[in-house]
């Protein structure tokens, strides 16, 4: 081992050059084609001749159909967001408090069960409960509640549903880890000092998990808006999504240019909730090295 | 660990962590409404997480062909038609030749990135690391699409080693993660004192540091597998017609049939799942290091 005063690069460095060629080959090298590709007028490997064009991107700008699509997306994003928040919060606090060592292992398993079932099979899951035959229509009838089955999938809430219940659990981890960093002894001067508890939570719990908040809370936007699988199912094919049409584009229209430019949309979106996300969480760990 | 679209953010393994760790405070609880309100809201919200999955094991044994609620009987015929189906036994097979490829691949490749990046004194090992984390971070669906036009332009078609790539792609970031969490906790006096009583730098590397980082790339490969096996996005542009995985063939079954099967299907592929950890547990002793 080198001294750590001195660092000075060594043969263990070599071990990167494997995944630096991976990364290069199937990382960077088709993000890059998938730009070029976005502004170019065709396939130039079965096309002669291929020239520059904005078209693709004029087409997005100008057609009011995609604008919606980008705008839907975004609104399903925003609602997984806010609901997942509001349902996932009191569930961290109390994985973050709870006194018992093995009631916190079993709200660790309840958490994470469900990421180890599959997206596929989680969807599936919910079109059972949700379809018009599904089992809350079908308990709702027996008991003699509703007539007519409630329209519970195929629309943006059936989706909204669906997509809170798969990313809820990255939202309660962050803010466990949050909230669980959080000094107790806070709440409990507040309480002393004769703040009910839901004021002490409110003054002082909530404001100093603000970083929780925001990080989670960027992570599941940027989950929900590139999920394919359950806003397509439960949607039941009547709802566009970027994803959706970013595939659309690939199986069925063949417009590689167009799904290109789509996805460089996507793209762009995203890398602002990366760094929007890394900046947050920069924030986080200077406030806690000042701890 | 779903993936992801499953993403699953760099954050995750951290988070996990903590959250056993906070599990160990302890502190009074208030009394009262308020606390009687807070513990209903949270037990709404776990029957809402879990409720899902009781429903697909009640589904799978479920003998009626459309959903019916309450059950009216047990059956395993779902668990026979899911057996039974060629299409969902090759997708199986399938899907566990490719998690086993990707698995060693971005096992091998993240754990000598994590060592290089930790032991190698690479400058701008932080721009580094980012680079090799962010597959997590965008979305899995874009290198789906990215992948399939580049295999589009070189005029490749959809080649297995083509998919596998993809899939290694958005499982390295687990294992450089826990093994670059493992080196950093890592005691450097102990190489130093191997090298101090006589052993070289090799020796050293194969007899202290392999040995030390185990349970690190161990995790980082039970998290490539789960990602890879259930993987959505990436295969969606990158199977070949005829040949596809095990989520592909679920979701193409589900798009025509709501049946048990799928209930059957996800109990097997949950089930395989545990016996690739009890597996891994059995031969190299996974419990001893890894508390979760």
């Amino acid at each position: 081992m080198p001294a750590t005063g001195a660092p000075r690069v060594n043969s263990l460095a070599l071990l990167i050059l494997p995944s630096a060629l991976l990364f290069a080959l199937f990382f960077f090298l088709p993000i890059g084609l998938m730009a070029v590709m976005s502004v170019l007028t065709g396939n130039p490997v079965v096309m002669p001749h291929v020239s520059f064009t904005a078209k693709h991107y004029a087409r997005i700008g100008n057609d009011s159909y995609y604008l919606e699509v980008i705008w839907t997306t975004l609104r399903i994003g925003l609602w997984t967001t806010i609901v997942a928040l509001v349902i996932g919060y009191p569930l961290a606090h109390w994985m973050a408090r709870i006194r018992s060592r093995s009631g916190h292992a079993l709200l660790l398993m309840a958490v994470l069960a469900p990421m180890l079932t599959g997206i596929v099979v989680r969807t599936f899951a919910w079109m059972t409960l949700l379809s018009d035959k599904g089992v809350i229509n079908q308990v709702l009838a027996a008991l003699g509640l509703i007539s007519t089955p409630l329209q519970l999938m195929y629309n943006e809430s059936g989706i909204i549903i669906g997509l809170v219940h798969i990313y809820v659990p990255f939202m309660v981890l962050t803010l466990t880890g949050v909230i669980g960093r959080i000094d107790e002894r806070l709440e409990q001067a507040a309480e002393n000092l004769g703040a009910s508890p839901w004021r002490a939570f409110l003054e002082v719990t909530l404001p100093l998990s603000l970083p929780g908040i925001l990080a989670g809370s960027l992570l599941v936007f940027a989950l929900a808006i590139s999920a394919y699988v359950t806003p397509i199912l439960l949607g039941g094919f009547q709802i566009m999504t970027l994803p959706i049409l970013i595939y659309q584009q690939i199986s069925a229209n063949f417009n590689v240019g167009f799904a290109a430019a789509l996805g460089m949309v996507l793209l762009a979106i995203s890398l602002m909730l990366v760094i929007a996300y890394n900046h947050v969480l920069g924030l986080f760990s200077g406030q806690r090295e000042l701890q | 660990m779903p993936s992801p679209a499953s993403p699953p953010p760099s954050q995750l393994t951290a988070s996990i962590e903590l959250a056993i760790s906070t599990g160990l405070r302890r502190r009074a609880a208030p009394r009262g409404w308020g606390r009687r309100l807070y513990l209903a809201a949270n037990i709404a919200v776990l029957v809402f997480l879990l409720a899902p999955i009781a429903i697909v094991i009640v589904f799978a044994l479920n003998p009626t062909p459309f959903i019916q609620f309450p059950p009216v009987g047990l059956s395993l015929r779902w668990f026979e038609k899911f057996f039974a189906s060629r299409d969902f036994m090759q997708a199986l097979v399938f899907s566990l030749e490719v998690a086993a490829m990707t698995t060693l691949a971005a096992t091998v490749l993240g754990a000598s990135a994590a060592l290089a990046i930790s032991r190698g004194n690479l400058p701008g090992s932080r721009l580094i690391v980012a680079t090799m984390l962010s597959p997590l971070m965008l979305p899995a669906i874009l290198t789906g699409l990215a992948l399939f036009q580049s295999y589009v332009l070189l005029d490749v078609g959809r080649p297995l080693w083509g998919l596998v790539a993809g899939h290694t792609l958005v499982t390295i970031p687990y294992v450089v993660r826990t093994t670059l969490a493992v080196l950093h906790n890592f005691d450097v006096r102990l190489e130093e004192a191997a090298q101090n009583l006589g052993a070289s730098p090799t020796r050293t590397f194969f007899e202290v540091t392999l040995p030390l980082v185990k349970p690190g790339v161990l995790a980082g490969a039970i998290f490539a597998f789960i990602v890879s096996f259930d993987q959505f996005p990436v295969s969606l542009f990158l199977v070949a017609p005829g040949r596809e995985t095990l989520p592909i063939t679920l979701f193409n079954y589900l798009k025509f049939d709501l049946d048990g099967t799928i209930g059957a299907a996800s109990i097997v592929s949950i089930l395989l799942a545990f016996l690739v950890v009890i597996a891994l547990d059995r031969t190299v002793g996974l419990r001893s290091y890894v508390k979760l």
